[in-house]
């Protein structure tokens, strides 16, 4: 099976006034894929995604969908379809009717718009609710309708706006595994935005990280997790230890270097470090760490120090470790077997690390 | 007592005391007077307190009763769809095409600094037969002759009422439609709707209610209108409280007087209740 582009956007960029919300956005998404924009709040994400949808105009650039440029078409003849973060529920027309909306508008006759109505309700597990008020339904049904709405119309890309921030967070790891069956099921893109690094993580094919109108890093989940480009990056996408580090030598693909509190350390370049400089930043994941009351034996880099905070988060403990000449403590993270806390506060402990575990981020940044 | 008065029901009661107490005296007991009256009869001076049917079956009968209700009844109407019909471009401008809600909401109001006879008073200078209107139409050479459908009918009663009770119905309209919430705007226009669609299909459904209350709150009042009828109306703007008014006054017919207003006021109520129940239908039609 080829998979062709279904959305080409190049060098797309939208100023409100003096500010720029996106900047030089370049992106390719593939059929049937699941992406998601990831970053903080005002970031422009969303302002993206209505560019896509055609709720805003950009100022420069192209963005088509299907290989059809975009550029004067409006929103309501483009082949995309929203769930809004507030759902949209019309609070006038009960289930049937908000599902049915979009298909009034193409004239499909009573018996094909009432079938595909039933469809649609029936693949959100809605089925058999065409007659429930709008005001009668609960916030986890709200969502459904929403996307049973959006996805009866059949559209080439399905938009989605923070879709589970409004869910409590039971409710929004079902409904994770839940659009994620769908859509692999459908074969739709679906273009996510939101500011939750687990959500994104869980659910899409490839994310996009975008911090102050950029997009800075685009792809698969474990890739971003493992080699971040930036520092931002890495900061945003899971815990991480920053240290400094000081190259000695570069050799076959791997950097040597002084990492500050570890000593020498051998670290695979990283591809996708965007900006390099005279120093090195290394990152170490709190959960690649080594913790223990005794030198752990085969690890490549130790570091000895002192507990100064211990908390139990159920599925892990976390340790904050201080040691001379460490700017701030390492965060380290344990899985929790025992269901014990095997370090107080004050205790002398062990750090190890692998090779492996370190992380090269190119340039500090702050 | 005390404790009673701390219970939510005897707060509630205490709250409520003084709006009640006003309104069972100056709205109850001088309807109980009116329906009373009612029933009674006019002998020259005196007022015979045996209770009879005969002013309500003279009210059903009488032609000129039924005429007058009528076009009151059509008067009213018709205010309440030119003041609905033109408050609600300029209620949607507010709610959804300026940031400046507040100084427009002000701007609104201003005819309401003036007293209502002066307004009423001011559009009989301006529709007059040597009034604002005909003597600009002339000096621009529009007409050569003063127009004199311009006041003393049904049309002078019916823009005068309507440009009177307009902030009325500006106001409900624009509650409405500043609650409507945007993405359902966006929402309908993503499900591939026209603005216009749109606008039929969502904005004016979701301001059935606050239609429904601009209409009756003109319409009410507008149909028991007696200043605006007696001065810009002439003999064929006359509306039903001008014959209210002359029972209570010139003719001294005080019983028929109360039947009229009660007949008018359960004639009101009818087409009010009537009106809601159709135009609540009708929003809810639309899908």
């Amino acid at each position: 099976m080829t998979t062709q582009n279904i959305i080409e956007i190049s060098g797309v960029e939208k100023r409100f006034g003096t500010f720029t919300a996106v900047r030089d956005l370049n992106l390719t998404l593939k059929e049937g894929e699941f992406f998601s924009l990831l970053g903080p709040s005002g970031c422009g994400k969303t302002t993206a995604l209505r560019m896509i949808a055609g709720f805003q105009d950009h100022d420069a650039g192209t963005i088509r969908i299907g290989g059809q440029d975009m550029a004067h078409i409006p929103a309501n003849k483009r082949p995309t379809n929203m769930v809004f973060q507030s759902y949209a529920i019309f609070p006038h027309l009960n289930v049937g009717d908000n599902v049915a909306f979009g298909l009034r508008k193409l004239k499909l006759g009573k018996a094909e718009t009432e079938e595909r109505v039933a469809e649609a309700l029936e693949m959100v597990e809605l089925g058999g609710l065409q007659s429930r008020k709008a005001t009668e339904l609960s916030g986890g049904q709200r969502q459904r309708v929403a996307l049973a709405r959006a996805l009866v119309m059949r559209p080439k890309v399905l938009l989605l706006d923070e879709p589970l921030s409004a869910l409590d967070k039971n409710l929004r790891e079902a409904m994770q595994f839940e659009m994620r069956r769908l859509q692999q099921k459908l074969g739709i893109t679906f273009v996510m935005v939101t500011h939750d690094q687990y959500e994104a993580m869980t659910m899409s094919d490839r994310i996009g990280v975008m911090f102050k109108g950029q997009l800075k890093q685009v792809d698969k989940p474990e890739v971003l997790y493992a080699r971040p480009c930036s520092q931002e990056v890495a900061a945003f996408i899971g815990g991480m230890n920053f240290l400094d580090a000081a190259v000695t030598g570069e050799v076959n693909g791997k950097l040597h270097a002084d990492v500050r509190g570890f000593g020498p350390l051998s670290i695979d370049v990283n591809p996708n470090v965007a900006r390099r400089g005279p120093q090195l930043l290394a990152g170490i994941r709190p959960e690649q760490l080594e913790i223990s009351a005794q030198k752990p034996d085969g690890y490549d880099g130790y570091l000895q120090g002192t507990v100064t905070n211990a908390a139990f988060y159920g599925e892990n403990v976390h340790y904050h470790v201080t040691a001379d000449g460490l700017p701030q403590p390492i965060a380290v993270s344990v899985p929790n077997y025992f269901h014990t806390v095997d370090h107080k506060q004050g205790d002398p402990v062990w750090l190890g690390v692998q090779n492996a575990s370190v992380i090269d981020l190119g340039a500090r940044e702050a | 007592m005390a404790g009673f008065l701390r219970t939510e029901a005897g707060k509630g009661l205490a709250l409520s005391a003084p709006a009640s107490l006003y309104v069972g005296l100056l709205v109850a007991a001088p309807l109980g007077i009116l329906v009373a009256y009612s029933f009674w009869t006019q002998t020259y001076v005196e007022i015979d307190k045996t209770l009879t049917w005969a002013n309500y079956l003279e009210a059903a009968t009488d032609p000129l009763v039924r005429h007058l209700m009528l076009r009151s009844i059509l008067i009213a109407g018709a205010v309440t769809m030119a003041t609905v019909a033109l408050a609600y471009p300029i209620a949607y401008f507010i709610a959804f095409r300026t940031q400046k809600k507040t100084l427009w909401l002000l701007l609104i109001t201003i005819p309401f600094w003036s007293s209502y006879l002066l307004r009423v008073f001011s559009w009989k200078l301006i529709l007059g037969f040597n009034g604002v209107m005909n003597s600009a139409l002339i000096s621009m050479g529009v007409i050569t002759e003063p127009l004199t459908f311009l006041l003393y009918n049904e049309f002078a009663v019916v823009l005068t009422l309507a440009h009177a009770w307009a902030p009325f119905a500006i106001l409900p309209i624009y509650v409405s439609l500043q609650k409507i919430d945007r993405s359902l705007l966006e929402a309908a226009t993503d499900l591939g709707l026209t603005k216009l669609e749109r606008f039929i299909r969502v904005t004016l459904p979701l301001t059935v209610p606050g239609i429904i209350a601009a209409s009756l709150i003109i319409f009410i009042p507008t149909v028991g209108d007696y200043v605006t009828p007696s001065l810009v109306g002439g003999s064929q703007g006359k509306m039903v409280a001008n014959l209210i008014q002359v029972q209570f006054g010139p003719a001294n017919n005080w019983p028929l007087g109360a039947t009229l207003s009660l007949v008018a006021m359960a004639s009101v109520g009818f087409v009010a209740i009537l009106f809601v129940i159709l135009a609540t239908a009708m929003g809810r039609r639309i899908r």
